[in-house]
């Protein structure tokens, strides 16, 4: 026959749970105090690092994608840094000279792209910008939508509309785009033209002709596209930052 | 011929169909008048007649199919009248010189060069300024002959040159 629980029994197991919770306090305190220690003594070691290669960071574009995720894995953000310690490494200037060549950009070829631009031809024009005055540093894509973020506080006129993988456009003109313009513009460049038509949008995204007329007469009022009454029966709308001769043109 | 160095407009097809937005139109016959200026000083050509405007590859390029209408190419002359570089020669506005110099700029540099050829005071014919030997160099040897007669006006009308005809020669004598 089972013997039945008594009073001592529950005091005693009650008396060992609460041991077992002091020491995994104990533990716990302990392994935090070991942790940010550990923390300290990398984030001392990231400093001494980053002072030490400052240069190379600013120039290597690898080197520079790597520092920031180790920066990033520690809750360092040498971007959002302007004082202290980060700000005498120069990171954040570095994206912030970005930004400012990125809205240079922007605006010289807004004349022709209606505001509208690749992020790939914005690398490329940007690039060639800055020339040899830089020693050629690399800028990648990345380094320029880590920079583009920042130019989000000046407003609305100023955003990253993802087309496809990998692929971007930035857009400096102010009037937001919705969802039905950014779908407008990710549908013609997954067809691989600069074009797109009222049929071709309700065909591909199964929408009702008001909606796609009410999409691309608004591009048309924004200036980002351009009608062809040549292309057929029906008009064709053709964005400039999409056509290729228009991305390539030095002018 | 010269060859053209299209700017990429060119072949966006688009750029054939006249923009509603008032904005993207600016744009639009900004790089047209360009285009035309360029044209007709890359090919030497000054007359332009809106009936045959889809001739030559100017307003119609063959490639992506697309055709400037008259109407527009129209629009476009007139504005480049605005600024001096086209002029219409009949009152229907069908035959029009184009021209990458204005009347004054042209007027100028023939006064110059006849200045620094030791021409003033002596009488040229209008065929000698076109095409003697003596302008082979000069930016406007091979200019249109009404184009000529009006910028030499404007010499005379500033007291610099006067026309006068002589055994069945028309020629300009430079003070």
């Amino acid at each position: 026959m089972r013997r039945r629980a008594g009073v001592g029994a529950i005091q005693k197991q009650k008396y060992e749970q609460e041991r077992y919770k002091d020491k995994g306090t104990e533990i716990q305190e302990n392994q935090f105090e070991q942790m940010t220690k550990q923390l300290e003594v990398f984030r001392i070691n990231l400093e001494e690092f980053a002072l030490k290669h400052k240069s190379e960071i600013k120039k290597n574009a690898q080197f520079r994608k790597q520092f920031t995720e180790m920066c990033a894995s520690i809750g360092v953000d040498p971007l959002a840094s302007g004082k202290g310690f980060w700000s005498v490494l120069g990171i954040g200037d570095f994206y912030y000279e970005l930004a400012v060549q990125i809205v240079e950009v922007c605006l010289a070829t807004n004349y022709k792209n209606g505001g509208l631009i690749s992020l790939d031809e914005l690398r490329d024009r940007l690039v060639q910008a800055r020339g040899s005055r830089k020693e050629h540093q690399e800028i990648t894509n990345e380094d320029l939508l880590a920079s583009a973020k920042k130019l989000k506080i000046l407003g609305n006129g100023f955003s990253i509309v993802p087309i496809s993988k990998g692929k971007y456009l930035v857009q400096s003109v102010p009037g937001e785009l919705s969802m039905d313009h950014t779908a407008v513009l990710q549908q013609t460049s997954n067809s691989g033209n600069a074009f797109i038509s009222k049929s071709l949008l309700q065909k591909e995204l199964k929408w009702e002709p008001e909606r796609a007329v009410k999409a691309l007469d608004h591009m048309v009022k924004e200036g980002l596209a351009w009608i062809d009454e040549q292309g057929g029966e029906e008009p064709l709308y053709w964005f400039p930052s999409l056509f290729t001769a228009c991305i390539a043109s030095k002018t | 011929m010269t060859e053209i160095d299209w700017p990429w407009q060119y072949s966006f097809p688009p750029f054939f169909t006249l923009q509603p937005h008032a904005e993207t139109k600016v744009k639009q016959i900004e790089a047209w008048k360009h285009l035309v200026i360029n044209y007709f000083h890359n090919t030497n050509q000054f007359i332009l007649d809106v009936r045959e405007v889809h001739n030559g590859p100017l307003f119609y390029n063959s490639a992506i199919d697309r055709k400037l209408s008259p109407e527009i190419v129209l629009i476009i002359l007139e504005e480049l009248a605005k600024s001096g570089h086209a002029i219409p020669l009949d009152k229907i506005k069908q035959r029009w010189i184009v021209s990458w110099h204005t009347l004054e700029e042209w007027s100028d540099i023939i006064y110059s060069w006849a200045q620094s050829n030791g021409f003033i005071g002596s009488v040229c014919t209008f065929y000698e300024l076109r095409e003697g030997d003596n302008t082979t160099d000069q930016e406007f040897y091979g200019i249109d002959n009404d184009l000529l007669v009006r910028a030499l006006k404007i010499l005379e009308n500033s007291n610099r040159a006067e026309l006068i005809i002589f055994d069945d020669n028309e020629g300009v004598k430079f003070f």
